[in-house]
């Protein structure tokens, strides 16, 4: 009928605009397109006045280099469970203790390289109890990890005392995890092998569909089949050893650990992955978001420093770069459910 | 009708608490037959495919599946007997696209458990081209979220006709759907029937039915008052027994 007189000027004029909504109808699209921007002004900006902002100097890219890997291993873990629909809050507190673990077990002679698998043994274990409690007694798994936040915080406490412990290693240990490759900081190596090892489990491989599955709705993933429980543990269990992981790179780079370490964390990793466009509710989300959310976290914190701000500038920035993710994100998903 | 009934139901009753919701029920399902399993509100038909489909369990009498009793736990144990059930509002994954939901604890993977995408796309494509005509489905990357009532449903009868079901229990399938998308429904469950695939039709519209059953089972206040060949009754009398009993 009337389609083919349209058709031609109709086309024309929504292509653009349907290649924009495309792109933020990916679940990383909007925060793709921010940080690009951000990108795009501090580069600018840093090329006209490289004495006054060096955003772009050697020594700042190196500080945002070591800076990154942390929060980005931890904020990986916590974004594959909240994909599955459950949180972590404990993460910061295990990232403590299985670093303290492996330091002191460092000092009383085992080597590096059985020390940092016992301390994502550790992790894991960790994390599959959590997620028993969970499931075990259908309760929220916010509530249990709050537990698991304070309980761990304080087992590091019991199990060595509130002292800082020396994490000294073979140098291959150190050269493995906090050396570097072509001028790029090891540890932000690692971190890019396992954003793109998370990207292929969580994309393209079945695992990831079943935790998207069960996040997205697990009556429907139940009722195909798909062992939800198993599903939601096996989350649990990355979380656990991904903050293990987070330690090690810590551990390796700093030469300490402190028992204190990693407190607030868990918070600024959940807020990686609002940023990177994970649902609250689970079921949606992208591995590229959780790793953009994190570097948009490192590179505001970055900025602010290199401008001198305040350092109460930086958690008011933060607070709203969170409360204005997730606003985008109810958007986007309101409108596709309609 | 040759050989033994894929699916049967013997004097099946259903209690909860005091209300009893089925009573001394029976009826069966042929190869390749279209039973409309019809009756007003509160007739029953909602327990009756909840318990096919082993969400509820029955309080007295058993099913046989292939002339063997069986007894379904759970939703699992139904699907190894080949029912699926689609519902209105069905098991699907609103923030997945068709194909992944399609193949939904299902996929094809390789021997390390990754997905073949492009294997999965192209059926996808394929089942959805030709078993289920659905207008407005352009492309199985879509997510499901974005498709309407009739447009979810016919995914979810593609997923059961991919995976070979032998029996489909379609639960009240025409309600929420157009003119065009009922009459596709339609006629895929008569071309599902040439390929020997079992339907029953839980529905209230006995026009839609009559299109289409072998079969009419009319119920009223959880029992069976009615099991009538198609070529045996007429529109009108089929009516008569749903208001009138």
């Amino acid at each position: 009928m009337t389609d083919v007189a349209h058709a031609g000027p109709a086309r024309s004029r929504t292509k653009p605009r349907n290649a924009l909504r495309r792109l933020l109808a990916h679940p990383a699209g909007s925060i793709f397109l921010v940080f690009a921007l951000i990108q795009v002004c501090c580069i600018t900006w840093a090329l006209l006045n490289p004495e006054e902002f060096r955003y772009l100097s050697p020594q700042n890219l190196a500080i945002l280099m070591r800076a990154v890997p942390v929060l980005g291993c931890l904020a990986l873990g916590v974004g594959i469970l909240m994909i599955a629909g459950e949180f972590d809050l404990s993460v910061g507190s295990v990232y403590a203790l299985t670093s303290i673990v492996m330091a002191v077990q460092v000092s009383a002679g085992m080597s590096g390289f059985l020390a940092a698998p016992l301390a994502i043994l550790i992790g894991v274990g960790i994390g599959v109890l959590n997620g028993m409690i969970t499931l075990r007694f259908n309760l929220p798994s916010f509530i249990v990890t709050l537990g698991g936040l304070l309980f761990w915080r304080g087992a590091v406490l019991f199990y060595n005392g509130a002292v800082q412990v020396r994490f000294d290693p073979e140098p291959a240990f150190t050269a493995l995890f906090a050396g570097s490759l072509f001028g790029f900081n090891a540890a932000f190596l690692w971190l890019l092998a396992l954003t793109a090892g998370f990207y292929l489990l969580l994309h393209h491989h079945r695992l990831g569909n079943h935790i998207f599955a069960t996040g997205g709705n697990r009556a429907a993933a139940t009722a195909i089949g798909i062992r939800t429980k198993r599903v939601k543990i096996i989350a649990f269990a990355i979380a656990g050893g991904m903050a293990a992981v987070a330690g090690i790179l810590a551990s390796a780079r700093v030469g300490s650990v402190q028992p204190g370490q990693g407190t607030g964390l868990e918070l600024q990793a959940i807020a990686a992955c609002v940023i990177g466009g994970l649902s609250l509710r689970g079921g949606r989300g992208s591995v590229l978001g959780v790793f953009l959310g994190v570097l948009m976290i490192h590179t505001m914190t970055n900025v602010l420093l290199l401008i001198r701000a305040p350092g109460f500038y930086l958690e008011m920035f933060i607070a709203v770069l969170i409360v204005g993710a997730a606003i985008l994100n109810q958007l986007i998903e309101k409108r596709g459910a309609e | 009708m040759s050989g033994t009934p894929i699916l049967e139901l013997h004097s099946i009753g259903k209690r909860f608490g005091a209300l009893t919701a089925l009573s001394d029920l029976s009826f069966h399902i042929g190869e390749g037959e279209v039973v409309g399993l019809l009756g007003d509100n509160g007739a029953g038909k909602s327990t009756t495919v909840n318990l096919l489909s082993g969400i509820h369990r029955p309080t007295s009498g058993h099913l046989s599946v292939d002339g063997t009793q069986t007894l379904f736990t759970c939703r699992t144990d139904s699907a190894n007997a080949g029912i699926e059930t689609i519902y209105q509002n069905t098991a699907l994954v609103d923030s997945l696209s068709i194909t992944r939901n399609i193949f939904m604890g299902r996929e094809k993977t390789n021997r390390l458990g990754f997905l073949k995408e492009a294997e999965m796309r192209e059926i996808a494509m394929e089942v959805l081209n030709s078993a289920v005509h659905i207008s407005g489905i352009d492309s199985p990357d879509q997510l499901v979220g974005d498709l309407s009532g009739g447009q979810k449903q016919a995914v979810a009868i593609a997923r059961a006709v991919f995976f070979k079901r032998r029996v489909l229990l379609l639960d009240e399938p025409t309600s929420a759907l157009s003119v065009r998308e009922t009459e596709a429904l339609l006629n895929q469950v008569l071309k599902l029937k040439a390929e020997g695939v079992s339907s029953v039709l839980v529905t209230h519209n006995i026009y839609h039915a009559y299109q289409v059953c072998d079969r009419f089972v009319i119920m009223s206040h959880g029992t069976k008052v009615f099991d009538v060949a198609k070529a045996d009754t007429s529109i009108g009398q089929l009516t008569q027994y749903v208001v009138l009993t």
